[in-house]
């Protein structure tokens, strides 16, 4: 196996694991808050888990383009590419902009839905307006995947 | 952040809409006798506490097992918070016991059990065998120092201000571990409220500067002592603070004061005041200050029903009871 494969391998990983982390540390935050909330008023679970399970899209995305570029490169479902370098790193890239976004926009979405989670404590009536709060933080990892996807798609192997 | 009370904040966020509002406090205040206001509390959370209540006269009680809740539940949920504001039931239980000590009658029944972050026991052992070595710095220094002036002066009034003395600077002392500026702006105005109220009543004692200069706490914002001089009139107070954030309410309180001699205005301002401060954490998502505002509305809610009933029994009017009831939380 050469080196460039090694990077195309290496992009599915940064992928998949930064936005995973991001999506564990935003669910376990939320997830805490939700949890204090239930312990409180059981009625809300369902409201609730709807919004910690927000930032967990992201890890999703990650693992979508994770994936897409092994099986792109063969190393999933055919006989693995000699890749240049350069080629390589181009998968590289494709990885980048999800594990980067995902990695941060779940964490704070974590926070917003944590938040939103306090506002369906106190006035369940305003579920909606919770929810979209955390849907503007995800509006930016749908930026960071289809940048991915774009790299993917277009850049010459 | 302080992601470590992510929880704790969810618990108490759904607990707040449980908190009495302005809504049921006018409805209690304007009832009729004080049997209607604790149907009116049978509407809310404390109705579990009203099955087992003997009289109207005991209604202390309903009180004190929802202040031993709360506190008994935030304990569990943020230790080290709770214990900066249950601390002054620790210095409280202190100074009963080491004045009925020195003064030779029990007093038991001030005594705040099963709240404070000190156990009774320990304290009435520290008082009793006179050895304070395992209480916490600053309450084994007070306790030292005031078992050693007493010795000499007899004099309780000393007590209660080293121990008010030693309380605010380990209360100073937690807050720089917590590092939360709402809660330390909290103390510090409190703080600054008190020491305008030692200096309003040292005036009226007509004690000395030395004594006025013993009495102010540390750890305010204004320097009393450097602010007006005891033998100036009120007015100059007032003047001196007109343009500093407490202006309303020492204008207001000051001169009501001035005038009926009783601070009952003053401290309901003042009240309201450190209230209005508390209240920003009801924006704040992150952090202890959710949790300490609940705590403090807890306190706040309790203080005004025990303000309702007490006018109910004694049947005062009830324009004279809003009178004295401070703002709600929520």
């Amino acid at each position: 196996m050469d080196v460039g494969l090694a990077l195309a391998i290496l992009g599915a990983a940064v992928a998949t694991f930064m936005a995973g982390i991001g999506s564990a540390v935003g669910i376990g935050i939320a997830g805490q808050t939700g949890a204090g909330v239930v312990s409180e008023d059981p009625d809300k679970f369902g409201l609730t888990v709807v919004l910690t399970a927000l930032p967990g899209t992201q890890g999703i995305y990650g693992l979508i383009m994770g994936f897409l570029i092994l099986f792109r490169v063969g190393v999933i479902g055919a006989e693995p590419m000699d890749l240049t370098i350069p080629q390589g790193l181009s998968m590289l890239f494709a990885g980048l902009p999800i594990g980067f976004v995902g990695w941060m926009s779940a964490i704070y979405q974590g926070k917003a839905v944590a938040s939103g989670i306090q506002l369906i404590a106190k006035r369940p009536e305003e579920f909606g307006k919770a929810m979209i709060y955390g849907v503007m933080v995800e509006t930016y990892a749908v930026f960071a995947l289809l940048m991915s996807l774009i790299i993917y798609l277009f850049a010459p192997l | 952040m302080n992601e470590q009370y992510a929880h704790a904040v969810g618990r108490v966020r759904a607990k707040e809409p449980k908190l009495l509002d302005n809504a049921k406090i006018d409805r209690m205040a304007e009832a009729r006798n004080a049997e209607e206001v604790l149907k009116v509390l049978g509407e809310t959370e404390y109705s579990e506490y009203l099955a087992s209540l003997p009289g109207i006269h005991d209604f202390d009680k309903i009180l004190d097992q929802e202040l031993h809740r709360v506190y008994r539940e935030m304990r569990q949920l943020a230790p080290e918070l709770v214990s900066i504001f249950a601390r002054k039931f620790d210095y409280h239980n202190l100074k009963v016991l080491f004045k009925s000590q020195k003064l030779g009658e029990k007093r038991d029944d001030l005594l705040v059990r099963d709240i404070g972050n000190i156990p009774v026991d320990e304290l009435a052992r520290a008082v009793n065998e006179d050895d304070y070595s395992k209480l916490p710095l600053r309450m084994r220094q007070a306790g030292r120092q005031m078992s050693e002036l007493f010795r000499l002066n007899p004099d309780p009034q000393m007590t209660d201000m080293l121990l008010e003395q030693a309380m605010y600077a380990e209360t100073a002392e937690s807050l720089e571990e917590l590092a939360s500026p709402m809660l330390k702006e909290y103390f510090t105005i409190l703080i600054d409220l008190l020491n305008i109220k030692t200096y309003l009543r040292v005036k009226r004692a007509n004690r000395s500067k030395e004594f006025l200069e013993q009495a102010l706490l540390p750890g305010g914002e204004l320097e009393v002592f450097r602010l007006v001089q005891l033998v100036e009139p009120l007015e100059v107070l007032i003047d001196r603070l007109l343009y500093s954030r407490y202006a309303k309410v020492v204008e207001e309180g000051v001169q009501t004061y001035q005038k009926t001699d009783s601070l009952t205005r003053f401290e309901k301002l003042a009240d309201n005041f450190l209230l209005k401060q508390i209240k920003q954490a009801k924006y704040l998502t992150v952090g202890p200050e959710p949790l300490a505002g609940y705590l403090l509305a807890k306190e706040n809610e309790l203080k005004l029903i025990r303000i309702i009933m007490v006018g109910k029994i004694n049947r005062l009017p009830t324009e004279e009871i809003k009178e004295r009831l401070r703002d709600v939380y929520v």
